[in-house]
């Protein structure tokens, strides 16, 4: 799929640029990417808020912008605004109504939301009051409101408490175990490889890597990394020769091994010196190495 | 499949407006029918704009971007007017302006169109020394009561005020007449049958003045006005009347000769001879009766408008000053909405 | 229909809590209350100002109530992005559509509803007073149908605002709000005078070229004519107002509604949000 924006004068500005994405369903599908990449615009042209300029696509076996689909899915805008003079069970009971809830079912299902997202006791608070971290509650109850069999979600533990943010992750990762499938944009790195199954990486509007989390940050094969503090500069120095690469900081070092043995020995030579080992494991990049190695490259 | 939908109903809804907007055609102008028919159409100097006149589009515009609340906006500036004219500013070109967009704004608010007619016709004109300016003051005065009638045809009062501008400003009876006969036609007070008969007196036709006379006795016997005037007419003038109409000249010259010997000022018997004469086919010594009456007295504009008449027929020496009634019916004269 | 019912009930509580639109309901139900005292500005046509005052402020502030609302209807959903998790619910574009513009025409029908009441009550207890004001001028002031006919009159009003909420709704889905509002009020004022360029359009002598009698012409075909509304010759001369008019009238106005509506659904239908 191609979106490009029709900007005044004559401008034109690509949202996205043969974009290909697959999700498979009962997944975290995680869609990382820097600001402006054309992470919203995807989201948009899912939900058919925005029409592609070329290509097509479907969600839940529906072309894109067909009325059908939004029956089953679920969507939390980025920065998310709601009618502001209703409070909260107003704004969730209208919402179900919209899928035609109603009456004690819709009014039970209200306050398990709210419940889960942690407004139940301030439901009576109008939207016009609201902090960006109650929006942002919100905003994931009323994607919920219909039980969605497929939940977009933007940006969804932006403005959060860190306490806040763990709850929505809970949240997510349960929705997951119900067999349903999320489909989460972020820039939060961290946050996202814990939590997603596949990731796609956007930049400038196209996907620059793309495949399972494990696929993404598995290192070269074999290779085992070794973590310790408090080691003799010896030692650190005897490590250097058979390492692939050490790096140290204050008394931490970080070193990799081609393979296990290399690293078996590495760790005895430690323990003996007497240093303390943090970590010995199969060696896997952070997702912010493989994100910086995909996108920094086009960048310069 | 779904963009084709989409499509589809683009143009379906494209054909569904042109088919709207047809219906809307003919239901609009089934529409403006009735409203003609019934009169509705706000009243809207449509015309005056089309001729440019500077106020009317003024009038125009402030009523159209105040909508509901032209009538207001008319009140409030005829309070302005009112203000105008307690601090001697009356005859001012502005207070003139003034009460004019008010009559624009709010057409049918009598008030307006009467102070407005009177103050050119009476208060303006005696501003002024110059006859031609007098005449277009006059004209303008007749216009403007013209104007007020157009939007206000049903009721008594602009007639009137018309009729009475022509019998008493202008010296027009022929004018004054038609308009006074035509309050005639809605509830009015009693004295405007009276006043049509006085205008035919004058002109003079006795035979409709007595009609109207005796119109006025039958309504109110006690109508003492009335019966003195039928009582004078028909002593003095009506055999001569009568025997004029039967083509009897020479006796009728000398009925009347006899009633002037008595009272040889006489308006109506000078109107009278000087018509006579007319008719006879003696334009000159008609004319020459015409003038003095003219002479004889200073208000007596009509017997100096039938004289000037006379004398550019005959190719006698224009009289001394040109009359504002002869500029108004000759310059400026305006044609009588049928 | 479930869709366009909760979306047009969001858009007419909101619309009530705007207090910037209340603010002018109550001015105008303060102008129609004062239309009491005003009247004796006019002597011999109180009767006259009191129904215009009335009249006047209930289609004038339903006008402005009526562009304010339209205009940014779709604008503020934009804006606060709120359309974005609307449309990702069951809602089609033109379920929104229509949703809010039933809302908006529910907000200003219920605002010239009371003001349409406070009037009325004014123009009752008052009027009496008027009936035989002048005897002694003759003709005393005629109220035969004045009461049906002030009725029916406000019921025109609730066309006239309901065609000029469909039309800003119609000119936000083009322009910019701030232009549509330009554009709203702009209609409004000529759409009074539309009669005019029939007159200038039918005058060959008074306009001699062709080519600018087309021109008014067309002018006269497009503009919307809001003065079909207007009823208010027909009160104070006091003559009944046939009902077959009245309907005809009623067609006009809703033919507009709708022409207004699918005009807006046509520029919004494929509009990326």
């Amino acid at each position: 799929m191609t979106k490009i924006y029709q900007l005044e004068f004559g401008r034109k500005q690509t949202g996205v640029e043969d974009l290909n994405l697959e999700v498979e369903e009962g997944q975290i599908f995680g869609l990382v990417g820097p600001n402006g990449s054309g992470k919203t615009t995807t989201l948009k042209l899912l939900l058919g808020l925005v029409f592609p300029t070329s290509g097509t696509g479907e969600v839940l076996g529906f072309p894109i912008g067909h009325p059908a689909y939004k029956e089953r899915i679920g969507f939390l805008p980025e920065g998310p605004y709601f009618y502001d003079h209703l409070n909260a069970v107003e704004l969730l009971r209208f919402y179900g109504g919209l899928f035609g809830l109603g009456g004690k079912e819709l009014d039970r299902r209200v306050q398990e939301l709210l419940e889960l997202v942690g407004m139940w006791d301030r439901r009576h608070i109008r939207v016009r009051n609201y902090s960006r971290g109650m929006l942002q509650r919100v905003g994931v109850a009323q994607a919920l409101i219909n039980d969605p069999d497929l939940i977009f979600l933007d940006e969804p533990t932006s403005g959060l408490d860190p306490l806040g943010a763990m709850q929505i992750r809970e949240v997510i990762t349960r929705i997951r175990d119900q067999g349903k499938t999320v489909f989460l944009c972020s820039h939060l790195l961290k946050e996202m490889e814990p939590l997603c199954d596949n990731i796609a990486i956007l930049n400038r509007g196209r996907v620059v890597q793309s495949g399972t989390v494990d696929e993404l940050l598995a290192g070269p094969q074999g290779m085992y990394m070794l973590r310790a503090h408090t080691v003799p500069q010896e030692v650190v120095e005897s490590l250097r020769s058979f390492a692939t690469e050490v790096r140290t900081w204050d008394s931490e070092i970080e070193a990799t091994f081609a393979d296990q043995k290399l690293a078996a020995q590495a760790l005895e030579a430690v323990v003996e010196a007497g240093g303390t080992v943090r970590e010995l494991s199969p060696y896997r990049r952070s997702l912010e190495e493989v994100f910086i190695d995909a996108v920094g490259g086009e960048a310069q | 499949m779904h963009r084709r939908r989409e499509k589809l109903s683009t143009v379906a809804g494209v054909v569904a407006l042109i088919v709207l907007v047809g219906l809307l055609q003919v239901s609009l102008r089934s529409t403006s029918y009735d409203r003609l028919v019934l009169g509705l159409n706000r009243p809207m100097p449509i015309t005056k704009v089309v001729d440019f006149d500077p106020t009317a589009i003024t009038g125009v515009v402030i009523g159209a971007i105040l909508g509901g609340f032209r009538e207001v906006a008319a009140t409030m500036l005829w309070l302005k007017v009112d203000e105008l004219w307690d601090s001697g500013r009356g005859t001012e070109f502005a207070t003139l302006n003034l009460m004019r967009t008010v009559t624009l704004l709010d057409p049918h608010w009598i008030e307006p169109w009467r102070i407005t007619a009177w103050h050119l016709a009476y208060n303006l004109y005696v501003e002024t020394e110059d006859p031609h300016e007098r005449a277009i003051l006059l004209d303008k005065a007749v216009a403007c009561l013209k104007e007020g009638i157009s939007w206000n045809p049903d009721i008594y009062d602009l007639y009137f005020e018309l009729g009475w501008t022509y019998f008493d400003k202008i010296k027009d009876y022929e004018e004054a007449t038609k308009w006074l006969e035509a309050c005639t036609q809605f509830e009015h007070p009693e004295y405007i049958e009276r006043l049509i008969a006085h205008a035919y007196e004058r002109l003079p036709e006795i035979d409709k003045a007595l009609d109207w006379y005796d119109y006025c006795i039958k309504r109110n016997p006690g109508d003492h006005t009335a019966i003195g005037a039928t009582t004078t007419i028909r002593e003095r003038y009506l055999r001569a009347w009568r025997l004029a109409q039967q083509k009897r000249y020479d006796e009728a010259l000398k009925e009347l000769e006899y009633y002037l010997m008595v009272d040889p000022e006489d308006l109506i018997g000078l109107h009278f001879k000087a018509d006579l004469y007319e008719r006879m086919g003696q334009k000159r010594k008609a004319h020459d009766i015409w003038k003095m009456a003219g002479e004889m007295r200073a208000l007596d504009d009509y017997a100096r408008y039938r004289a000037s008449l006379l004398a550019a027929e005959l190719g006698l020496p224009a009289p001394p000053q040109p009359r504002a009634l002869m500029e108004t019916k000759k310059e400026l004269a305006v044609p009588v909405p049928k | 229909m479930k869709a366009i019912y909760r979306v047009a009930r969001a858009t007419f509580f909101e619309a009530w809590r705007r207090r910037f639109l209340n603010a002018i309901l109550v001015f105008a139900v303060l102008i129609i209350g004062s239309s009491w005292s005003l009247a004796y500005l006019q002597p011999g046509a109180e009767l006259t100002l009191l129904i215009d005052i009335g009249l006047g402020a209930i289609r004038f502030f339903g006008m402005l109530i009526a562009v304010f609302l339209g205009v940014r209807l779709i604008a503020d959903e934009m804006e606060k992005r709120t359309v974005h998790t609307l449309l990702a619910k069951p809602v089609t574009r033109t379920q929104f559509l229509v949703g809010k513009l039933v809302g908006a025409l529910a907000t200003v029908w219920s605002n010239i509803l009371l003001m349409g009441i406070a009037f009325y009550i004014v123009f009752a207890l008052k009027a009496p007073q008027f009936r035989n004001m002048d005897p002694e001028k003759g003709p005393v002031v005629r109220m035969d149908f004045m009461y049906a006919n002030i009725a029916k009159a406000i019921g025109l009003s609730f066309l006239e605002v309901g065609c000029i909420v469909a039309i800003a709704v119609m000119a936000s889905t083009i322009f910019s709000w701030i232009l549509a509002a330009i554009f709203s009020f702009f209609l409004y004022f000529v759409g009074q005078m539309a009669d005019f360029f029939r007159v200038l359009a039918q005058n060959p002598d008074r306009v001699e070229s062709a080519v600018q009698r087309t021109f008014f012409a067309i002018l006269y075909a497009v503009l919307p004519h809001f003065e079909v509304f207007d009823v208010r010759e027909a009160i104070l001369k006091d003559q009944f107002l046939p009902w077959l008019t009245l309907g005809k009238i009623v067609a006009t106005g809703v033919l507009y509604i709708v022409i207004a509506t699918l005009i807006a659904w046509l520029a919004f239908k494929g509009r990326e949000v």
